[in-house]
Formats: C-alpha cells, sequence, structure tokens
C-alpha cells in the first residue's frame, strides 16, 4: 500500500479498529508523505486523530485520493474533494492546520450555501487579508435558502487568507478563511486561551 | 402540467438507489448533482455524479434528511429538479411542499397526495372510498369484550385485537376461539395502556398464509397505467428479502382485478408519478385487501423493469418533465419471470444482525439475465448509519425456472469478502422445495424456513 492508495476508507477504518481496542493508548503511521497519529485520551474522550500532510498550498486540481488536512475528534476526516471540492468540517475550525502553518485556524462552512464577503452587494468586505479580527467579528455571510447567517471569526487573530470568491457555493466543512493568531502574539489582549476548543 | 425540460437533477440519497438514479438521467441527458454526508465522500455516486456536494456530517438528521441542506445545495448547484429516490425525504409532503416553493421540480407526485397516503387511517378511508376491500375489521374502536365479541362473531374466527394507538406488535393478541376472547380482551387493553396510555383496541380478521403483493403504477395525471405485480411475500419482520414477477401462481384474472383497483385509487386521488399499492392476498379465498399505497420508487422496481422493459425511473423523470405517457395500458407486455434477491450487510446466522464494515473484494457476477444494481466497491467502508443493502441481484429468465437458475449460478458467482451479507440465506432459500413450489407467505421465513436451524 502506498501513499497513493491510502484513502479515506482506510483512515476511516484504522481509526475504527483503534477506538474498539483497548490494547493502544497510541498509534503511529508513517507512509510516504502521510504521517498519522492516534492517542487515545483519558476517557471517555475518544481517539483523537492527527493528520499531517506535507506543507503544500491547497491545489485545485481534481485528486482522487486526498490526505485529510487537520485533526479533529471523530472519524470525519477531510480532504480535498473530487474535482478539488476542497472541504474541512467545522471541527478543524479549532483545530490545526497542516496544510497552513501549524497554529493557524481554518474558519469553516457549517452548512451548504452561498458565501458573501460583504453585508450587501457594493459594500465594503467584512474582513480583507492582513486585518485583525476579535472572536465575535462578522467574517462573512452564508446564505441558506434567502436566510443570511452571519459568521463571527470566534477566534482572535490576523486573517492571512480568504479562500472563497465572494457569492460562490461552499458545502458544508468547506475552509472559507485562515486566521493566524499568533502573528500579534506580543499584544497584551492575546491570550493563551485563543485556541482552546470553545 | 406543461411541458417544462429539465437540465440538471439533484439526487438526494445514497447507495445504490443513487447510482441508479444517476444512471437514469445520464441515459436522458440531464446532469447530476450528488449530495452526500461525510462519510459517503468516496462513494460510487459521489464518482458518478457530474457534480458532487457535501451537505453534512454522518448522521441522517443533519445530512440525508436535512431538507434546508439540500435544497440549499440544489439552489447553489443549478439543480432544476430533486430525485428523492426512497427512504429519507421520500414522503414527506412537507419537502414536496419546499421544493414546489423554491421553484424545483419534485420528481414525485405532489405533496398532498403524498400526505394523504402517508396518514395510514386516511389512505384506508380513500381505498375504501374508491370502492376497495380494506381488510375487514370493527369501524372504529371497541370499548367491551362483547362489544368485539359481536364484530369477531361477524367476522369469523380467528381475529387480532389490536391497540389503536399502537404499533410494533404491542397490544396485539391473536384470538382462535370465541371463549378466549374475554380473557384475551383484557390482557390487550392492559398491554396497550400500559405502553400507549390507552386501552382502545379495534378487532381485524387474522389472515393466516397471507401473501404480500404490490401493483406497481405509474401515472401522467391522465394516463394511468400499472405495470403488473410483484410478489414480496419473503420477507422478515416485515424486511422484504426476495421479491418476484409475476407472482407464483397468480391468475390472469386476478392481476387484471389487482391492477385495475390500484388504477381505480390512483384515478381517485389524482395521483401523478411512479407509486405502488400494497396488499395482502388471502390465498384461500382469492380475496384481496388494501394494505397501504408508497408514494415514491420502490426498492424492488427492477423485477418489474425486467419483465416489462419499461424504465420506471426515466419514466418518473419524464413524467416529472410533464411528458405524457404515451402508452396506454394495453401496450403493457409481461415477459417471462424476474427475482430479485436483497443482499445486506447482515449475517444471516446471528438473526440478521446488521454487520458493518470493510469491503475486501466485491466481484459482481454478470451473464445472461443478470442484473447488478449497486454502489459497492472493493475496499468501500460500510458505514453503519444507514441501511445494510450491498446490493440488488435481479435475475431474468424465460420462465421461473430459468430466473431461478440463473439466480442461483450468480449467487455463486458474487464475491463479497469481509463482510457476512445474506447471500447464504439466498441459497438456502432458492433450494427450498416449498419456495420452489411457490408455496409462500409472509410468515414463511420465519415460521418455516429458519424454524429449527
Amino acid at each position: 500500500m502506498s501513499s497513493q492508495n491510502l484513502t479515506y476508507q482506510d483512515l476511516l477504518q484504522i481509526v475504527e479498529w483503534i477506538k474498539s481496542s483497548a490494547q493502544f493508548g497510541e498509534f503511529h503511521l508513517k507512509m510516504g508523505d502521510i504521517e498519522l497519529h492516534l492517542r487515545r485520551h483519558s476517557p471517555p474522550a475518544p481517539a483523537v486523530l492527527e493528520v499531517r500532510p506535507p506543507l503544500a498550498p491547497p491545489s485545485p486540481s481534481p485528486t482522487r485520493l486526498q490526505q485529510p488536512r487537520s485533526q479533529t475528534e471523530d472519524t470525519s476526516l477531510h480532504r480535498e474533494g473530487l474535482n478539488g471540492r476542497m472541504t474541512t468540517p467545522p471541527d478543524a475550525a479549532r483545530g490545526v492546520s497542516s496544510v497552513y502553518p501549524e497554529h493557524t485556524v481554518l474558519i469553516t462552512s457549517p452548512m451548504v450555501g452561498t458565501f458573501y464577503r460583504a453585508p450587501e452587494p457594493g459594500a465594503p468586505p467584512f474582513v480583507e487579508v492582513g486585518q485583525r479580527v476579535e472572536p465575535d467579528t462578522t467574517v462573512c455571510i452564508i446564505e441558506v435558502m434567502k436566510l443570511m447567517h452571519s459568521m463571527p471569526a470566534r477566534h482572535r487573530g490576523v486573517v492571512t487568507h480568504i479562500l472563497v470568491e465572494d457569492a460562490a457555493p461552499v458545502e458544508y466543512g468547506q475552509a472559507l478563511l485562515v486566521l493566524d493568531p499568533h502573528v500579534d502574539a506580543a499584544s497584551p489582549e492575546q491570550t493563551a486561551g485563543a485556541l482552546e476548543p470553545r | 402540467m406543461t411541458g417544462k425540460s429539465l437540465r440538471r437533477v439533484l439526487i438526494a440519497n445514497r447507495g445504490e438507489i443513487a447510482v441508479r438514479i444517476i444512471r437514469a438521467c445520464r441515459e436522458l441527458g440531464l446532469e447530476t448533482v450528488q449530495v452526500y454526508a461525510e462519510p459517503d465522500r468516496q462513494s460510487l455516486p459521489v464518482r458518478l455524479a457530474d457534480r458532487a456536494i457535501c451537505i453534512g456530517p454522518a448522521r441522517a438528521a443533519e445530512s440525508y434528511l436535512n431538507a434546508t441542506a439540500i435544497l440549499s445545495a440544489a439552489l447553489t448547484q443549478g439543480a432544476d429538479a430533486i430525485h428523492p429516490g426512497y427512504g429519507f425525504l421520500s414522503e414527506q409532503p412537507a419537502f414536496a411542499r419546499q421544493c414546489e416553493l423554491a421553484g424545483i421540480t419534485f420528481i414525485g407526485p405532489a405533496a398532498q397526495v403524498i400526505e394523504q397516503m402517508g396518514d395510514k387511517a386516511a389512505a384506508r378511508r380513500l381505498a375504501a372510498a374508491a370502492g376497495m376491500s380494506i381488510t375487514p375489521g370493527s369501524e372504529g374502536i371497541v370499548t367491551s369484550h362483547e362489544a368485539a365479541a359481536a364484530v369477531a362473531r361477524d367476522l369469523g374466527y380467528p381475529v387480532l385485537l389490536k391497540a389503536a394507538a399502537g404499533g410494533g406488535g404491542r397490544g396485539m393478541r391473536v384470538v382462535r376461539k370465541a371463549r378466549q376472547l374475554a380473557a384475551q380482551f383484557a390482557r390487550a387493553a392492559g398491554e396497550a395502556e400500559a405502553a400507549f396510555g390507552s386501552s382502545a383496541l379495534y378487532v381485524e380478521k387474522y389472515l393466516t398464509a397471507i401473501r404480500h403483493v404490490e401493483i406497481q403504477v405509474l401515472s401522467d395525471g391522465d394516463t394511468v397505467l400499472h405495470l403488473g405485480e410483484r410478489d414480496c411475500s419473503v420477507q422478515r419482520r416485515h424486511q422484504k428479502l426476495l421479491e418476484e414477477s409475476p407472482a407464483p401462481g397468480l391468475s390472469a384474472a386476478l392481476r387484471a382485478r389487482l391492477g385495475a383497483a390500484a388504477v381505480q385509487l390512483c384515478r381517485h386521488v389524482g395521483y401523478t408519478n411512479a407509486g405502488t399499492v400494497e396488499y395482502i392476498l388471502d390465498e384461500e379465498t382469492r380475496q384481496f385487501y388494501f394494505m397501504e399505497m408508497n408514494t415514491r420508487l420502490q426498492v424492488e422496481h427492477p423485477v418489474t423493469e425486467l419483465v416489462t422493459g419499461i424504465d420506471i425511473v426515466k419514466a418518473q423523470i419524464l413524467i416529472a418533465q410533464g411528458q405524457p405517457l404515451g402508452i396506454r395500458q394495453e401496450d403493457i407486455v409481461w415477459r417471462g419471470h424476474a427475482i430479485e434477491c436483497r443482499i445486506n450487510a447482515e449475517d444471516p446466522e446471528r438473526g440478521f444482525l446488521p454487520r458493518p464494515g470493510r469491503v475486501e473484494r466485491f466481484h459482481s457476477p454478470g451473464g445472461p439475465g443478470i442484473r447488478v444494481d449497486s454502489h459497492l466497491c472493493s475496499g468501500d467502508v460500510i458505514p453503519p448509519y444507514y441501511d445494510s443493502l450491498l446490493a440488488k441481484m435481479i435475475a431474468w429468465g424465460r420462465d421461473r425456472e430459468e430466473a431461478l437458475a440463473r439466480m442461483q449460478r450468480a449467487l455463486s458467482e458474487m464475491e463479497v469478502t469481509g463482510v457476512h451479507t445474506t447471500i447464504p440465506f439466498h441459497l438456502r432459500l432458492l433450494c427450498d422445495r416449498r419456495f420452489r413450489e411457490g408455496r409462500v407467505h409472509t410468515r414463511f421465513v420465519e415460521d418455516v424456513l429458519l424454524e429449527g436451524l
């Protein structure tokens, strides 16, 4: 088995095995570019999955089998979808991105809808790359069936990437923005808890 | 309904039926959008569709049953129609209504008809109004064992006492003789009170050795056709395992009566698109009773497709586009015999326990008269969140004997390793003399075939 055919299903299966076994406290797998690290927390926490593919920007090229890009607490791994559909479940927002620097935070779409960068057509965008945001700063709107859902950043940091075009359709779990919480680590209001799970 | 041409169909389902719908769309030159929950990301329908969009996590309530997410996906992907398949949102009138409001064609009957037929009591009334027999029983509830005895005398024993509020077999008692009635009535009423907070009972004729026979209908709103019957008597705990058409031993005259009654009901309720009218058939008396109507595509539709040559899924889409059926009842010709075996990820040796897991190898058989509808690929993990159907194997033959021989041959060619399946059960069933003679009823699997194992 090469890393090219280690599929999402394979990973799911591995996680299931580890979860159902009392024998493993820790599991480490390295296959080519993929590194898989599973660690069982003290009960009742389930196994935590960390997968680290090589550092590379997300590519829109169609790829069948992709590597999961960050950590999550359940078996819902994420990867770039078929035909380059990029997806990451919302859990990743509090996890560590491995495509972007490790300490960055991905803000992902909690629902299927349309992504808007500004409150209305022609208005200035909610945020720009380089802008500092607070946890309650609105970063975008997801429109679902004519209902507008404002999305707060939920973390303190600086916007480093905006991954989706204005008015583009987004799917569940798709990464929308990247925040770097450490850019202004020197500033007094920066708290150690910024990256902690909510 | 005026003709509206569809361009892009969203498939609001998963598994084999999603693949089936994508195939129909492809043949009609329509684009497809496959929605999926996270565990299905690598699944065959996701890979086959022109577009795919993740709508939520594994839990069906947050994905395949999430009407808002599905409609949002349809709108953002520019789909102009939604095919719901079976299960999930296929029989939810609210979803059909939401599609309509969003300007998306729901491939199925009108929301109001789904609603009427989904209410079992209302459906029974409509069927009776359309001139159909419904299972004989008390008009409403009976409040005393004396009243129950009066009804039972008219019906003839054995009778069934059923909790009006019930389900799942609780508060249900079979009474075989008049002298048992008073005691059984008290017990059933007590059980009903404890389980459902109401001791209301009704009395129904208890039918033994009944068969489950259903009629496939197609309606464009103007022309209503029936495509003959399927015998679905081989079931376990109301889960169908094998279906066939024609029903063994069913006379042409009885088929015509079943079909005409189904057509009559569809006309009565203004039914459009594909549907199935389910009957209880009493072998002894040749009587049939309306059971329920399924306002959607059925799992076992391929059986009918093979004997009639009509592609039911394509017909559904064309009807939704407002196209007339273009054929008449007398154009429908039944040829040969077709059987479907459901290959589930269940262990027949352990009470048909669903056994999710990883399929190491899947080899689908072929050859003359064999059709396999499946989404399965070697290496797939069967997720534990959804139903256990892996594949439907359908065999066609010039007669039942040939269809059975082909099915046996194909089942022994089929390879599924890594998970338990119902293949061994089917192989045993197909060898059973009583089954081969067509002597089955809805209790056959549990009371006869699996008895004494």
